[in-house]
């Protein structure tokens, strides 16, 4: 509501500019401006406007001081608005172009070569950790690779040492079994010699016995050779 | 936005006027001037509306 | 109280000092409030950023945006060739949203609300507009006028229309900010008539203005929005026109 309200008010503004610019405009090509004024308000379609706007002109040409009208189209005033804008906003420009705004650049320079920096080193900085990273994983590759390695040797020292255990144990064992079965040939050897004597004696006293003479001792030997012999074979 | 496009229009149809008015007056040429500029004015109005609306438009597209 | 909606944009004389056939450059009300906007804007700045600190405090943080903001806007619209106009168009935009926003103040003077001053501001541009377009480009910078892909025969009235196009950007860029200030300000100050008028009318009175009270309230903010848009919109529309003179021939 409100807003087509305003939009009213600033067309009928600009219908007043509008009456007013070709007013304006002829006053300061004409300084006498009476009869332009007039014939201005005789154009327009809004007589009573153009007139009014007519009549402020007018009066502000005479220099006189106006009161009423409106004053934003008063050009009586325009002069003393315009040569003070120039001043001020001059001196803004020159102030913000020369002072102001190249320092508040240098701020943002500086925060922004600050970041870079920053973000320069921090990349740096990771770079380093990176390498870092790499290098302990290195190293502790390495260090697993020669754990293994010494575990291998030693597992492969343990072996050999077992094997060689092993083997004199076998060896030693194998000495004693040899010993052991020479033994027991021997004993065997020894006891199939005495079997020849005993058989000689129980030959001689069983045919004592039977016979009541005792063989001589040649005879039974050569006789229990011959059994023998023929049992062994 | 709205009063934008409408100053625009204005502003052109006002220009156009201005000029007609014042070629009316310096060559004398009564209602002519006034009559062909307007609609000039016109036309000049319509391509600013065209054109604000376009940069409205394509404020958030890439620009040369 | 003064009940005359337009007694507000009178200029009031402080000190006559020159007077040139008729014409006088008196020291008025709308100078000194010129003059203030100025000092404004550049203590402002200048005490935001005393600090120079690298990171930056609330102040600061403001002017920083403002430079961003308005360096952006020109990039953005006028190319990087457009950055000399930077401060061209940083002043354009703080002079007129400090004048809007001052003039929001109740019993100041609010200079935007002056055709001269927007008028002033608004040839500023084209003048620099034009002056630099042709010492940049030459005649080059008259292609400006003359749209590629148009038949012959629909030159000379295209090129009639472009050029009536162009004249009346000053006259839209000054009547938009003027208009908007001026319809803004008469408005606030017919609803703060009705409250007073109102109110002295008894206890119904009293009443009566309640309406026309929240309207005042509710119209001032809506009066913050124009002048910040306005301002905003005119350092837009400055970029936008710059960019003819940098790059003519679209």
């Amino acid at each position: 509501m409100t807003k087509t309200w305003k939009l009213t008010v600033a067309a009928a503004l600009m219908g007043l500019a509008l009456a007013a610019a070709p007013a304006v405009a002829s006053d300061s090509a004409k300084p006498s401006s009476g009869p332009a004024g007039a014939a201005v308000a005789q154009q327009d379609h809004g007589a009573s406007t153009g007139a009014h706007v007519a009549e402020v002109v007018g009066e502000a040409a005479h220099g006189g001081e106006h009161k009423g009208g409106f004053p934003p189209f008063n050009p009586a005033t325009f002069g003393s608005q315009l040569a003070w804008l120039a001043v001020s906003f001059g001196v803004l420009y020159l102030l913000m172009s020369r002072v102001t705004l190249p320092r508040i650049g240098r701020i943002l320079e500086e925060r922004h070569d600050r970041i870079a920096r920053d973000l320069a080193e921090a990349s740096q900085r990771r770079a380093e950790s990176e390498a870092a990273q790499i290098a302990y994983e290195k190293a502790l590759t390495e260090a697993r690779g020669k754990a293994n390695a010494i575990a291998g040797e030693a597992r492969n020292r343990l072996n050999a040492e077992t094997e060689t255990n092993r083997k004199s144990l076998e060896a030693a064992l194998t000495v004693k079994l040899e010993e052991a079965e020479a033994r027991i040939s021997s004993t065997k050897t020894d006891a199939l010699s005495h079997v020849r004597g005993i058989a000689v004696d129980t030959a001689q006293t069983i045919v004592n016995t039977l016979v009541g003479t005792t063989p001589g001792q040649q005879d039974t030997e050569s006789a229990v050779d011959q059994v023998l012999s023929r049992k062994a074979a | 936005m709205a009063f934008r496009l409408g100053s625009e229009f204005v502003a052109g149809v006002l220009v156009g006027a201005l000029i007609g008015w014042g070629i009316d007056t310096v060559f004398d040429v009564a209602p002519w001037g006034m009559l062909v500029f307007t609609l000039v004015g016109f036309g000049a109005g319509v391509m600013n509306m065209l054109r604000a609306a376009g940069e409205t438009g394509k404020k958030s597209g890439p620009k040369a | 109280m003064n009940i005359d909606p337009i007694h507000q944009f009178e200029v009031q004389r402080y000190a006559d000092l020159l007077r040139v056939s008729g014409v006088s450059f008196s020291f008025t009300n709308a100078s000194a409030f010129m003059i203030g906007i100025v000092g404004a804007i550049f203590l402002f700045l200048t005490f935001a950023t005393r600090g120079r600190t690298l990171v930056p405090g609330r102040m600061q943080s403001v002017a920083e945006m403002s430079y961003e903001f308005i360096a952006k806007m020109v990039r953005d619209s006028a190319g990087n060739e457009g950055m000399v106009f930077f401060p061209l168009v940083f002043s354009l935009f703080m002079f007129v949203f400090v004048a809007n926003v001052i003039g929001l103040v109740p019993y100041t003077f609010t200079i935007t609300a002056h055709i001269i001053v927007t008028a002033a501001l608004a040839l500023l541009v084209i003048g620099t507009v034009v002056i630099y377009g042709f010492w940049r480009h030459g005649t080059h910078f008259l292609h400006l006028f003359v749209p590629s892909g148009v038949p012959s025969f629909l030159l000379p009235f295209v090129v009639l229309i472009e050029v009536v196009s162009f004249l009346s950007r000053p006259i839209s860029l000054s009547l938009r900010l003027f208009a908007n200030m001026l319809a803004g300000h008469i408005a606030l100050k017919v609803f703060a008539f009705f409250v007073v008028g109102l109110s002295s009318a008894g206890i119904a009175g009293m009443f009566g203005a309640t309406l026309p009270f929240f309207m005042i309230v509710a119209l001032t903010a809506l009066e913050l929005l124009v002048a910040v848009l306005q301002a905003y919109v005119f350092a837009v529309l400055t970029s936008i026109y710059l960019n003819d003179a940098v790059h003519p021939g679209h």
